[in-house]
């Protein structure tokens, strides 16, 4: 997730009570679609749709609802899916919602296997870069949990296999001995 | 000093009432009303001597503007007043007290403003009061905003929170009352329909923002957090006390206000140029102290940043403990328990999601409150219902902006116990896992009595909540994600490695930090004592 370079004047309707000015909604969609293929992520401009389509519901547009809880998804393990949902009162009963919350409780429990069996073409339709962020994601979480972790369960929680994977592992720089996969202690992750 | 001088009136009120209605000005002023209120006291006549006097003190001093008698006025003498003659009935309408003060539209506004108050906090409003009490709102923030320049008029810092927090106050009790009568009476409905401007949500945030543009508020805070002259940035209207703490306060209304739409990052953005220290302009008056950090300490909550509501919600909890000597006789003080009570119960869920060492006070005042809850929240799946419990006792009264849509109380509680749900027996491996340094994953998962799969999973689960985005520096919403657990593994393969780090206890520190204390204690003693 690239940290964001917020334009001015984004940064402007965002601030103050320009945030209330439904003739804004437009330019955030649009910006929100520049995030949606450039993979960069802004919260605060995404939960000013959220806010501007909770003060008038008529604005509510399914599509940008779906785009903005996919790009919360690739935040975790911040909880701005859960922001997005808190503003989203009024559209709870939406079936694409329901859906996303289903695969975003997945990955909060760390079933990963089941999240790769979902289906998740809907999503890679939204936001190209889809897969690949929820795959880093995971990765944060295994490096941080393990040492040493056979190669299948690893290829499991990842969805990938093969060639895939073993590109992935090398991206990491995790190592494949045999069939076990050694992760480097990052200092960062650990007590001790 | 004057207040005793009309307590003693109020003992011969009764003789003068008689007497009075020789004295009795405008007695037509009977007819022009409207009987929605139930008050038997229809005439200046019947206005009960001490009643009489205080209006006229009130009016005396806010003609003078005299702050000092005004905060005593505001504080204990309306209510002394309400005790003794209002308890069950609303004080006399501003028209009946019109003629005592000259008709001075602008005290009868401040007038009406606590005669609403009273029949919020008293009596049930009934829609048309409160339609009258928003347009009264109206005309006094008109007249602070929209006339020719600042105005004159000066009052204490502490009606000036009351007033903001009043007006969201009755703007919550109105949504709750609109979401109510949803389907029910249909004249009602109709005329909510009609006026669907009054007490809507655009137009609350609408003054709170003005108030805020107008007093230059955000500028002013940054000026002073980089170490400048506040007045540098005040601007005409700034510079004036009224505007300022108006603009102030409005800020923490609107922290509140974003948390009762739930937009959490939005309530802590507003505190972005606010420091949270002692020194702050909003410990000048508790009330809004109180809420301040229990905004804070909620949003915090519901970004799963729990370390740093904790944080906030001890520092409070603290002062309070310390100041209750100093506030049990003011009329806020039942208002600033329940909060206190109700950041209890926050700060027990935070303690159970996220187990932190507390200061000694407060967490012996929280086993007393909430000892069993604490127990019970430990126990997975038995904790649901305490976690609901506490959230539903303690939670803000949420809104939502349109009044359509699903309740929005049930939408923030299913959000946040979905996430409960996934932390649950978190606990309880925690307590196996204080007692090893390493175990295969099959041994512990019999120990846990469920099977390998699922106990690596709960492991995962772990890792990740054991880490926190936390306050380091910065405005609130900045932070570090960072460990906040004493407790962490790894795991090679099947076998599970744990570490616990143990915080040393500086015992030297706190000796020498008490003994030089105590010294400077003796010493003061011994020269008041020469």
């Amino acid at each position: 997730m690239a940290p964001v370079q917020r334009p001015d004047n984004i940064a402007t309707m965002i601030n103050g009570v320009e945030r209330y000015n439904p003739e804004n909604v437009e330019v955030l969609e649009a910006y929100l679609d520049k995030q949606c293929q450039s993979g960069e992520y802004d919260l605060e401009a995404n939960l000013a749709i959220l806010k501007l389509y909770q003060f008038n519901p008529a604005l509510a547009k399914e599509p940008i609802i779906v785009k903005i809880l996919v790009k919360a998804l690739t935040a975790i393990p911040a909880p701005d899916f859960n922001l997005c949902l808190y503003l989203l009162g009024e559209h709870g009963h939406l079936e694409s919602i329901e859906k996303l919350t289903e695969l975003q409780q997945l990955l909060e429990q760390a079933r990963y296997v089941k999240f790769w069996q979902a289906d998740l073409k809907p999503w890679t339709l939204v936001v190209p870069s889809f897969e690949s962020e929820i795959r880093e994601v995971i990765a944060r979480v295994m490096s941080m949990s393990y040492q040493t972790i056979t190669a299948s369960a690893l290829a499991g929680n990842l969805g990938l296999t093969g060639d895939a994977f073993e590109k992935f592992c090398a991206s990491q720089q995790w190592q494949i001995n045999g069939d076990l996969v050694q992760i480097p202690i990052n200092k960062g992750d650990w007590l001790f | 000093m004057y207040q005793d001088t009309f307590e003693e009136d109020d003992l011969i009120a009764e003789v003068e009432l008689v007497a009075q209605a020789r004295y009795s000005q405008n007695n037509e002023v009977d007819d022009g009303f409207d009987t929605e209120v139930v008050s038997s006291q229809t005439t200046t006549a019947q206005i009960p001597d001490g009643v009489r006097n205080f209006i006229l003190h009130f009016y005396r001093n806010v003609i003078d503007s005299n702050i000092y008698e005004l905060h005593n006025i505001f504080d204990s003498s309306f209510n002394k007043l309400t005790e003794k003659y209002y308890q069950k009935q609303a004080w006399p309408e501003a028209e009946v007290i019109a003629p005592l003060v000259n008709d001075d539209q602008v005290f009868l506004t401040l007038y009406r403003e606590l005669y609403y108050r009273h029949i919020y906090a008293r009596l049930t409003p009934t829609l048309e009061q409160r339609f009258h009490s928003y347009e009264n709102y109206c005309d006094l923030f008109n007249y602070i905003l929209n006339s020719d320049g600042p105005v004159s008029l000066e009052l204490p810092n502490q009606w000036l929170w009351d007033i903001i927090d009043e007006f969201i106050y009755q703007f919550q009790s109105f949504c709750n009352y609109r979401d109510r009568i949803k389907g029910k009476s249909d004249q009602e409905a109709d005329l909510l329909k009609e006026n669907s401007q009054i007490w809507s949500c655009y137009s609350v945030l609408n003054v709170l923002y003005s108030f805020i543009q107008k007093s230059r508020i955000n500028e002013q805070l940054l000026v002073s957090k980089n170490g400048g002259d506040m007045m540098e940035a005040a601007g005409e209207y700034g510079s004036r006390p009224l505007y300022k703490m108006l603009g102030y306060f409005s800020i923490v209304g609107l922290v509140r206000v974003h948390c009762l739409l739930g937009d959490y990052v939005l309530a802590l953005k507003m505190m972005d140029n606010i420091v949270l220290n002692k020194k702050a302009m909003f410990a000048r008056v508790t009330a809004c102290h109180v809420t301040t950090y229990y905004y804070v300490g909620f949003a915090y909550m519901m970004l799963r940043r729990y370390a740093d509501a904790i944080k906030a919600f001890s520092t409070v909890l603290s002062f309070i403990q310390r100041t209750k000597q100093y506030h049990s006789r003011s009329y806020q003080f039942d208002q600033i328990a329940k909060k206190g009570d109700q950041m209890y119960a926050l700060l027990a869920i935070c303690i159970a999601l996220c187990p932190t060492r507390l200061d000694e006070n407060i967490h012996s005042q929280l086993r007393e409150k909430y000892g069993e809850q604490l127990f019970k929240m430990q126990k997975g799946e038995d904790s649901l219902a305490v976690y609901v419990d506490l959230f539903q006792f303690a939670c803000p009264k949420f809104l939502s902006p349109t009044g359509k849509g699903t309740d929005p109380h049930q939408n923030q509680l299913k959000v946040f116990m979905a996430d409960i749900k996934n932390q649950m027996n978190l606990p309880t491996l925690r307590s196996f896992m204080k007692l090893y340094t390493s175990m295969g994953i099959e041994k512990l998962a019999k120990f846990l009595e469920i099977d390998s799969d699922e106990l690596t999973t709960q492991l995962l689960i772990f890792k990740q909540k054991s880490r926190q985005y936390k306050w380091v520096s910065g405005n609130l919403l900045e932070g570090e994600y960072l460990p906040t657990s004493d407790l962490d593994f790894c795991l090679k393969q099947d076998v599970v490695h744990i570490a616990e780090s143990k915080v040393g206890r500086r015992y030297g520190d706190w000796f020498l930090r008490n003994i030089n204390r105590c010294e400077d204690i003796l010493a003061n003693l011994e020269l008041s004592k020469a």
